[in-house]
């Protein structure tokens, strides 16, 4: 595995750090998880839909998956503190195993923010121009280069086995450039993986009703094709969508399948999920477990913020929250509206 | 450390592994703009309500209660801390006094609030916390060493006048403590007088390799019916009365009739056994009266403790007079008397204490009672921390069964030395005591190594202080029987 965009994570992530030391560090009020937020300008053409019954494939297949998550520390005068941590699990004969890295901890400034992110995006992908990041995004964009470093390493170390990504097969976003998602596609079919995205929240929409709803009275498992998909410039669909409902009850997810893959193969390569992973909601075990080891609980939170204050000799101050002042219990905090 | 909370005289501390406390200990919480501090004494150490933590855990377990093989790759070392702060402690404490004017003052006030953020907490050395609260004296007694290797050392006279308790449950080093008050006592020439259940006190005069040792002239052992004997000549009405009604629970009316058969002996000079006997025999009284007489008679005749011999009646007042001079200790050995005898024995002892302590023939007594619930009367209890006291008896009761001692005799206890208990009801009786909290003996008490016990009351100054008694070298008696070896 290369492990030069970590080592450079760190690094990064050091140097970030040193510059802030004794400057006070403001709290958040509210320290919340990062949520991607998946906004596809996709349209349908017409409404052309094709049922796939499912039967479970028990043969054996290693199922892996890859998450990441971004959360903000509190905030200096100068900038933000973000943490990054990224998780990929596999599960084989049974047993899941899992490499986690992180967290990383940067101090983003407007000054620094554009060479950090650059001085990370070339390490792994210099091919790749940098373009513009506002400072409430920089946390998902950081995110996504090491969820893009874990989807690329995870599908040249795992071979015939289904990798399950978080989000779509959508490329030509700043956070997924094309020609980046291509190559982790093409590098996946070599090994003989095939890859799947799962889309927790999907904005898409057919006859007025979100796709995910089209399928609540079918049998499960099954899928729904759904074809004629288009996408806005510079969007580009890598992927033929779904709609998966995998198990009984209220539960379907957008899926996306490597468009390039045959159609029968597409099929197996769900079937043979449904045969090798845990599904509760629908929704794999193995992927869930990618997000819930990558995910920071409230205590890691204070972990972090107590190693800066330790290492770094940062004061945490804990400013008055104007909501709640002025409105008490009516004020639902001021950071409840950030997005990071 | 830092202050979290305080309800009434309950102080929250959070404390972080590398900062060791543990139940038992004292800490001060100095507010140095106030000038005063608090000190308070952990009674329970918990894990800080940390956010997160069950989400922590249950992601650890989420492969059918399996651990998640998996490697971390934590470059900037950030787990060390998230496990420092998931093993955060939460130290409940309880307000013990409030110091001022730099240790002059000790208060037992809690009613001021020392700053949160400002406060400085440290742990309070025992050696310190003894020297603020001045307890030492002239007449000191080493109970043991504590936690930090410092020694506990009491003063006699806080045992002086007292009303005192020792209990744990079995094998935890009760009879142990109660020889060396016994022995620390006989050193500033007190009377001793120990009601000994199991004759295990018959060795304090020897060393555990069975040679003398200073105090083997103090220590006289007297074993009813062997070397412990009266003769009825030597017995006042009112102490045989004691017996007989209380011990052998003799009718009203019978009693009057025996009255006057000893008056018509006592005048005859013929107080003996035989002479008892053959009065009882030939009274002109009712039937019934005469067959209540002589089944006590018999009695008193089959406990083997009456005699007709003077020179072989013991006197017990010999052994309280030679000690009164330079210190003694009674041991009445009721190993092997029967549950009767043993009361006949304990009403004449006590009998006998009250007559010469009333006359002030004798100044004052410390009495060792163990198992007291096997020997002493219902009346007794009462008068023992009512109207003995006065007389000059001070009592310490040792018992592995808390529960045979009246409430009353803990609410008015002045000191107890509490080893270990697990069970809740057992808690619960010692938590009646007046001079400490039930929080405070229910939580510590329960997890007191053997030989550790908890001091409470004058002697520490009402500051529960946690020791480890002293060993003692004397030679071990009474040790249980056992068939495997």
């Amino acid at each position: 595995m290369d492990m030069s965009l970590p080592q450079r994570f760190v690094e990064v992530s050091i140097s970030s750090l040193k510059k802030l030391q004794t400057r006070p560090i403001q709290l958040n009020q509210q320290v919340f998880q990062q949520e991607s937020i998946n906004q596809e300008d996709l349209y349908m053409l017409q409404s052309s839909q094709r049922l796939v019954p499912l039967n479970p494939r028990t043969i054996e297949t290693t199922i892996a998956a890859v998450d990441t998550s971004s959360i903000k520390l509190g905030e200096t005068s100068r900038g933000i503190i973000i943490a990054i941590r990224g998780t990929a699990i596999w599960k084989r004969s049974h047993r899941y195993g899992y490499i986690r890295v992180g967290p990383f901890i940067f101090h983003i400034t407007e000054e620094n923010m554009k060479e950090i992110y650059s001085t990370l995006q070339k390490t792994y992908f210099p091919e790749q121009t940098t373009s513009s990041t506002g400072f409430t995004q920089i946390p998902t964009r950081m995110a996504n280069l090491l969820e893009k470093w874990l989807q690329a390493s995870l599908v040249q170390t795992i071979s015939d086995g289904i990798i399950l990504f978080d989000g779509s097969l959508t490329a030509g976003t700043p956070d997924t450039p094309t020609h980046q998602l291509r190559e982790i596609l093409a590098a996946a079919r070599k090994m003989g993986n095939t890859i799947l995205a799962f889309t927790k929240t999907t904005t898409l929409r057919f006859n007025g009703y979100i796709i995910t709803d089209t399928l609540l009275n079918q049998k499960p498992p099954c899928l729904i094709e759904m074809s004629d998909l288009k996408t806005k410039p510079p969007l580009v669909l890598l992927g033929d969508v779904y709609v998966a409902k995998l198990t009984i009850g209220n539960y379907a997810f957008r899926l996306d399948i490597d468009k390039e893959i045959p159609s029968q193969q597409k099929i197996e390569a769900v079937e043979r999920l449904i045969g090798n992973d845990l599904l509760r909601q629908s929704y794999p075990e193995t992927l869930r477990l990618a997000h819930i080891l990558c995910t920071f609980t409230a205590n890691e939170v204070i972990a972090m913020q107590h190693f800066i204050q330790q290492k770094y000799g940062l004061k945490m101050l804990n400013r008055p929250d104007m909501h709640r002042l002025l409105f008490g219990p009516y004020g639902k905090g001021e950071n409840s509206y950030e997005a990071i | 450390m830092k202050l979290y909370k305080k309800e009434g005289n309950i102080a929250q501390i959070l404390s972080f592994p590398n900062e060791n406390a543990e139940k038992g200990d004292y800490l001060l919480i100095e507010d140095c703009e106030e000038g005063k501090a608090l000190i308070v004494q952990v009674i329970d150490v918990q894990f800080a309500n940390i956010p997160g933590v069950f989400e922590e855990l249950l992601r650890s377990l989420p492969d059918g209660g399996e651990l998640i093989q998996g490697e971390d790759i934590d470059p900037l070392e950030i787990a060390p801390h998230i496990t420092y702060i998931q093993d955060a402690r939460l130290l409940i404490c309880k307000i013990r006094a409030t110091v001022e004017s730099g240790g002059e003052n000790l208060s037992p006030s809690s009613s001021w609030l020392p700053s949160r953020s400002q406060s400085l907490i440290k742990k309070l050395p025992i050696s310190t916390l003894l020297k603020l609260a001045k307890v030492d004296g002239k007449l000191p007694i080493t109970l043991g060493g504590t936690k930090e290797a410092s020694l506990l050392t009491i003063d006699a006279t806080a045992l002086d006048g007292r009303l005192n308790i020792i209990t744990g449950k079995k094998e935890t080093g009760k009879s142990h403590l109660s020889k060396l008050l016994i022995t620390s006592l006989l050193q500033y020439n007190a009377t001793v007088v120990v009601f000994d259940l199991n004759g295990e006190y018959g060795g304090l005069g020897m060393t555990s390799d069975g040679k003398r040792n200073p105090y083997y002239t103090k220590i006289h052992v007297l074993t009813p019916s062997q070397n412990f004997k009266v003769a009825l000549k030597q017995l006042h009405l009112n102490v045989l009365l004691g017996i007989l009604i209380h011990a052998l629970h003799l009718p009203g009316t019978s009693t009057r009739e025996f009255r006057r058969i000893w008056q018509f002996l006592k005048e005859k000079s013929s107080l003996t056994l035989h002479e008892l006997g053959e009065a009882i025999r030939n009274w002109n009284c009712n039937q019934n009266v005469r067959d209540a007489l002589f089944s006590r008679y018999y009695a008193l005749v089959n406990s083997g403790f009456f005699t007709d011999n003077t020179a072989e009646a013991m006197l017990l007042e010999e052994c309280l007079f030679k000690s009164r001079e330079e210190g003694g200790a009674i041991i009445i050995n009721l190993r092997n008397t029967s549950a009767i005898d043993r009361q006949i024995v304990v009403e004449y002892v006590l009998g006998k204490l009250v007559e010469l302590l009333t006359s002030w023939k004798l100044k004052a007594v410390f009495l060792f009672a163990e198992e007291a619930h096997l020997y002493l009367r219902e009346t007794y209890w009462d008068d023992i921390v009512t109207r003995m006291r006065h007389f000059g008896i001070f009592t310490t009761f040792i018992t592995n069964q808390p529960d045979t001692i009246r409430d009353n005799i803990y609410r008015q206890a002045d000191n107890i030395f509490l080893f270990n208990f697990t069970n809740e009801n057992d808690l619960e009786v010692v938590s009646k005591a007046a001079r400490v909290d039930a929080e405070t003996v229910k939580s510590i008490a329960r997890d007191l190594p053997p030989q550790h016990c908890l001091a409470l009351g004058k002697v520490v100054k009402d500051f529960p202080i946690v020791v480890k008694v002293k060993a003692l070298d004397v030679k071990t008696m009474g040790e249980t029987r056992l068939f495997f070896l």
